[in-house]
This record gives C-alpha cells, sequence and structure tokens, in this order.
C-alpha cells in the first residue's frame, strides 16, 4: 500500500498518471504487484526508463530494475558531454557484490547527470522515477522514442519474464 | 540492465553427494567431469549435464591482473557479438593464481585500505567488478566465470549464491571443512574468517570476475587492508582451517596438512572444476588457444 502512494505522489510530481498491477499474486511475488510503471515514459527491455522533456530526455532505471536489484550501494555515471547510443551502456549500478551495465534507451550528449546519486545510490531505490533519474541526454535522434515500449507493453513485458524465470 | 527477474527465494541446490573426500586426493586426474571416486548412483545432475563451457586452465602460473582482465574483456566482447548475431556459444570460466596485487570494486572506498595508494607494497588495480578491496596472490585459486546468465538464471542473486554453493560444495567434499554463507556479506566463510572472496560485473546478462578461494598464500598482505570492507571479521585460507583443527582426528585431513601448497592447491583446483561443472551444470572442454604466452608473466 505505501508503495502505491509513493507512486501515487509521483506520478502526480511527474504529472502522469499512475497505473499498478492490480491482480492477486502469490505472496513471495508482493513486490511485483507493487512495481509501479508510469505513463508518459517509454521503456527498455533493458529496464531503464526515458522521459522526453522538450530538448532533453531524461532517463533511469525502472521500479521493477530496482526492486529486483535490491539496495544500490554504488552508481557510476558517465561524464558531461559524453555520447550514449542506444542500447550501449552508459554506466552502472552496484548492489551486492554485483556491478551490472546500465544501458541507454536512445542515442545523445550527455548534458547532466544526477550527482547526488554519489552521496545517496538508494534514490534509485526509493524514488526511481523522479530524484533516482540517472542522465540527463540531447537525444540526436528523438525517433529511436518510438521503438520503446509504452507502460503497458513493458508491464507485460515484465510479467512474460518474471514467469518465464 | 541486468538484475533479478525472479524472486530473491532460495534456492534448492542438490545436497552434496560426498560423505568423505575421494579416496585417492593426490592422483592426477583429467578435465572431465567423472573424476575420479565418483559415486555415479548419486550423480543424478551428470546425465543432465550437457552445455558446454570452456575452460582456460592457468591454476599452475602466476598471471598478470590486468593480462587477465583484458583477456575476460575480449571474451565478453566476443561473446555480445555472437549475441547480437544470434549465434550459440558455450561458456568460458578461466581458472588461475595471481601475483600478489590488491583490486578495489567500482565503488570501493581507499579508506579500507591501510596504507598510502602511493606507497602501495603491491599494485592497487580499479576494476568494474561490485564490491570492496581484496588481495589476489600466489596461493590462491581464481575463478572468472564468463556465463550468459540467460542459458542459466536471469537473476544475479541466484548467481552469486551458485558461486558460492560452489566454494561451499568443494571445502565440504574435498576438505571435510563446514562452511556457511553470512547474510549481508557474500562471500565463502569457516566461522568468523572469509575463505572465499566474491565480486562480479555483469554486462548484457554476460558475467565476469567472479571468486578467490584462499588455499595455502600467505594470508598477511589481508592485513594491509579491510578486506571487502568488512571490519570485525577475519580472512583465513583452506591451510589455515586445516592447521588450526589438526587436532580433530582425521588421517585424511593431517595428511593434507603435511602436504605442501602446491599439492594443496591442486587438489582444491580439481574440486573446484567439479563443483563448478556440477553447481552450474557445464561439461568443462579445455580451451588450449589461450595459452600462458597470452597472458605474460610480470
Amino acid at each position: 500500500m505505501a508503495l502505491r502512494m509513493w507512486a501515487s505522489s509521483t506520478a502526480n510530481a511527474l504529472g502522469v498518471s499512475c497505473k499498478t498491477k492490480a491482480q492477486f499474486l502469490p505472496a513471495f511475488s508482493l513486490s511485483r504487484c507493487f512495481s509501479s510503471v508510469l505513463d508518459g515514459l517509454r521503456y527498455a527491455n533493458s529496464h531503464e526508463w526515458v522521459k522526453h522533456d522538450g530538448p532533453v530526455a531524461i532517463i533511469g532505471i525502472t521500479d521493477h530494475a530496482q526492486d529486483h536489484l535490491g539496495e544500490v550501494v554504488f552508481v557510476d555515471l558517465p561524464e558531461v558531454g559524453g555520447l550514449v547510443s542506444k542500447g550501449g551502456s552508459f554506466g552502472a549500478v552496484e548492489s551486492v557484490k554485483a556491478s551490472s551495465d546500465v544501458n541507454s534507451p536512445i542515442s545523445g550528449e550527455v548534458v547532466e547527470v544526477n550527482s547526488k546519486l554519489t552521496e545517496v545510490p538508494g534514490l534509485i531505490n526509493s524514488s526511481p522515477y523522479e530524484d533516482g533519474w540517472m542522465i540527463k541526454i540531447k537525444p540526436s535522434d528523438p525517433s529511436e522514442l518510438q521503438t520503446l515500449m509504452g507502460p503497458t507493453e513493458y508491464t507485460k513485458f515484465c510479467e512474460e519474464e518474471d514467469t518465464a524465470h | 540492465m541486468a538484475f533479478a527477474v525472479s524472486p530473491r527465494s532460495t534456492v534448492i541446490y542438490p545436497t552434496c553427494k560426498y560423505s568423505s573426500p575421494p579416496s585417492k586426493p593426490y592422483s592426477r586426474c583429467g578435465f572431465s567431469i567423472s573424476c575420479c571416486s565418483i559415486d555415479l548412483q548419486s550423480t543424478s545432475l551428470a546425465s543432465n549435464i550437457s552445455r558446454r563451457c570452456e575452460l582456460v586452465d592457468l591454476h599452475e602460473e602466476l598471471v598478470s591482473y590486468r593480462k587477465a582482465w583484458d583477456l575476460q574483456k575480449a571474451i565478453v566482447k566476443e561473446k555480445k557479438v555472437l549475441i547480437e548475431t544470434n549465434q550459440e556459444f558455450p561458456d568460458t570460466v578461466i581458472v588461475l593464481q595471481h601475483h600478489p596485487v590488491f583490486t578495489l570494486g567500482t565503488g570501493s572506498s581507499v579508506q579500507y585500505l591501510n596504507f598510502n595508494v602511493q606507497n602501495s607494497p603491491y599494485d592497487v588495480i580499479r576494476t568494474e567488478r561490485g564490491g570492496e578491496v581484496t588481495y589476489h596472490g600466489p596461493g590462491q585459486l581464481v575463478m572468472y566465470p564468463i556465463l550468459n546468465l540467460r542459458n542459466h538464471k536471469m537473476d544475479l542473486h541466484w548467481y552469486l549464491r551458485a558461486l558460492e554453493e560452489v566454494v561451499i560444495r568443494v571445502l565440504s567434499s574435498a576438505f571435510t571443512i563446514k562452511a556457511s554463507r553470512l547474510q549481508k556479506h557474500t562471500g565463502v566463510w569457516v566461522e568468523d574468517q572469509k575463505l572465499a572472496a566474491i565480486g562480479i560485473r555483469v554486462s548484457n546478462w554476460i558475467t565476469y570476475h567472479g571468486l578467490a578461494l584462499n588455499v595455502a598464500m600467505d594470508l598477511s598482505p589481508f592485513q594491509r587492508i579491510i578486506p571487502c570492507g568488512i571490519r570485525d571479521r577475519g580472512v583465513g585460507s583452506i591451510r589455515s582451517i586445516l592447521e588450526k583443527d589438526q587436532a580433530f582426528n582425521n588421517s585424511t585431513r593431517n595428511e593434507m596438512c603435511n602436504a605442501d601448497d602446491s599439492l594443496l592447491v591442486d587438489f582444491a583446483h580439481r574440486s573446484l572444476i567439479q563443483e563448478f561443472s556440477e553447481v552450474f551444470q557445464l561439461n568443462l572442454e579445455p580451451r588450449l588457444f589461450y595459452s600462458s604466452s597470452s597472458t605474460d608473466k610480470e
């Protein structure tokens, strides 16, 4: 319930409506039941989200991703001015002795990175769509956004992935 | 990014099939998983093992950390290209020993070094693996599995537990040492001493870096660091545990205590390969392409 309320307030802040999975699931998957997927964002199958906000696109990892990762203890971010390409790694998140690549859903130039994550990497867990954003880029090809998944498709993708494994 | 895609429930591994170490601990055997003294009736896993894994076995050599790191990255890059072109490929595992070196993970803090980096007794290398500072050196077996987790379980927590399971089984089956996991402290422990450290990197579901098992080595370099950032626990080795328990009335263990370091490493190595093969259900095939000349000694 707390996650739904958090997701709702986050959604209000972002000006989007919030969808949560309203289905009965076994107790062990309670966390998946409350992973939020927001309208207005596009999603990569490697579980990053992107929000096109005027001239920049904001990128982070999804609530589903942070939930499965567990506590994030370190975030590795690129330099401002660097280039990222669609599907290419731009950094890493570390949890529990495992460091994982984070990939950019679209190509562009990094214009800002979230330096708060250096001090408080846990923002990715507590606020994956808001305070836990990772980089802002100037997209080089905004049409790449159309190749990404919308919220409904991403929700279904997560369900299928979880079921398969 | 790669992460757990299944609930972090406990995976039940098959129980260890050995009640005592193999009867001829120092006889040599090859890379085949049908190593000496296996009770075939109890190896129900063996008949299911079918996926291939290349074994790059450099365990009798001291390999430059940087060269081994470059080798891993080259293999990961090779596998990623094959994924993009939808080609099947085997997993790879590298086993070796390193020259003395301290390594840091992506987020490692230098506060866990008890010396000035400029005056370090050994090289200090910052890598892209998870985890804090650790030491590698002769007498420690290092294993770098480069696995495509799509063929196993797309779950990093499972993978870490599986690596721990490999070592726990080695310690139990080959040395009758009871080891365990500690919640929140990834690695393999015997009471309050860590015998194996683990730190991995995952890129597009391909793993690299891995684990380091202290067999018979000089442990004093660990005193120059706070290993893995854990202040209130120590580091041990198979040798140190066996010697501590030498009063234990077990002739096989006493025999091991009297074996020299290289024999102990060799014995641990064979068990490590065996248990890795079983836990990950892989058929190991020696890959001779990566010879010692491609991993120049320092």
